[in-house]
């Protein structure tokens, strides 16, 4: 056990550590530190339509402390967490809280059982929205007034958030990031997604959802170094009520993405056990 | 729900297992934590391509029959944001590698600590590996 969870340390501690030399391009617009470091807590970036601009490039927080009930033991032995809604989007519940359907919890008790061999990730398949802003890995936000593009290096994906004011299309080809449109509400961004794949995980322990999930995600960028992402899932079929977290991010300043293909030397789906 | 309830709250190893799942699969689907494994052998290949980095050592047998290992890091993105490059490792270089084994049985495992032979350098000193549970 001691070695493996040496393992999770590691490869936790690479994911945490975004300040390597490797693609970092000095930003002289950045506001400044007297040590000559960005200032992560200075103002909001306005953008030119004098919106708060969400613009960078961005990674989940990793968060120890918030661990869910029953891993605190992980923080005492290595020191080093993950981001809490990575592996439970119920991490806030009491585990008799989640409002399962019977049927979604069958699937669910099914998919633990299987210790993460279905995971649509595990077999080159993307991470959906809301899940992939959850994965310690950076995604980047290029804002513009009628349009926010959002790219992922999890599998070299994006997703589109339209701000102008059309409509979702009706019965449209099922999605993993779903149809986004999205608002201004003061210096919150309020986006509303549908038209999912059922196909897509929450979370890595496996809660699943259905079609009819709509998801909302208000997006604040509290300050230049930290955004706060306020998720809410709506899933009748699958959910009595709805489940609501608060996914916090850091800026990576001065970093860029890397290019990611999971098929590129995929090894460990025959091996999977 | 009762069922996650027991299965939560009970299985610390199942989420230990989704922990490593940060790249790309979940730990416990492909290896075993109780079957440690420390090889010795000069690196034949190093495949520096996502999902995982791999490498090959050749590994000689007491009887001198040398077999072909196979080692899983993390991901190249991960890894090279960690300070590692990938001429890190070259073939020829002589490593001692602590790992775990794959549940199939085949000859590969998950690789924790590389060290180098020739000047016992950790190659994942980067990180805090092994800082904690030494």
């Amino acid at each position: 056990m001691r070695s493996f969870v040496c393992c999770i340390a590691l490869i936790l501690v690479l994911g945490s550590n975004a300040s390597a030399q490797w693609a970092r391009t000095p930003d002289n617009t950045l506001p400044r530190t007297r040590d000559g470091k960005p200032d992560l807590a200075a103002k909001t970036p306005q953008a030119r339509d004098g919106k708060p601009d969400l613009s960078g490039v961005w990674q989940s927080d990793i968060n120890f402390a918030a661990l869910p009930p029953g891993v605190q033991t992980v923080e005492s032995i290595t020191g080093f967490g993950a981001p809490r809604y990575f592996v439970d989007i119920t991490a806030d519940m009491k585990p008799n809280e989640v409002p399962f359907q019977p049927a979604a919890a069958a699937q669910f008790a099914q998919r633990m059982q299987r210790q993460g061999k279905d995971d649509p990730a595990a077999h080159c398949q993307p991470t959906g929205v809301p899940a992939i802003h959850n994965l310690p890995i950076p995604f980047k936000i290029v804002q513009t007034p009628g349009l926010i593009i959002v790219l992922f290096e999890d599998s070299s994906v994006f997703r589109q958030i339209f701000l102008d004011p059309r409509k979702p299309v009706e019965d449209a080809q099922p999605r993993w990031m779903g149809y986004s449109t999205g608002k201004w509400e003061g210096d919150t961004l309020v986006v509303d997604s549908v038209g999912f794949t059922e196909k897509s995980w929450l979370d890595r322990l496996g809660h699943t959802h259905s079609d009819a999930m709509h998801v909302t995600e208000r997006y604040r960028r509290k300050d230049l170094g930290h955004l706060e992402i306020e998720v809410t899932i709506e899933d009748p079929k699958t959910y009595t009520r709805p489940i609501q977290y608060t996914q916090k991010a850091s800026l990576l300043p001065e970093e860029d993405l890397l290019e990611y293909f999971c098929t590129e030397n995929e090894k460990d789906i025959e091996h999977y056990r | 729900m009762r069922v996650r309830s027991s299965i939560l709250l009970s299985s610390f190893c199942l989420i230990l297992a989704a922990m490593p799942a940060l790249a790309h699969h979940a730990f416990s689907a492909e290896y075993d934590a109780d079957k440690p494994v420390k090889l010795t052998g000069a690196v034949t290949k190093v495949e520096w391509e996502n999902p995982h980095a791999w490498f090959y050592i050749d590994v000689k047998d007491n009887a001198g029959k040398v077999e072909n290992w196979g080692f899983e890091m993390g991901s190249p993105n991960l890894l090279t944001r960690a300070g590692w490059g990938r001429n890190t490792l070259k073939v020829g270089d002589v490593v001692s590698v602590e790992a775990s084994r794959a549940k199939s049985g085949a000859n590969i495992a998950n690789a924790k600590v590389v060290t180098l032979v020739s000047t016992g350098q950790k190659l994942f000193t980067g990180s805090s590996q092994g800082q904690t549970t030494r």
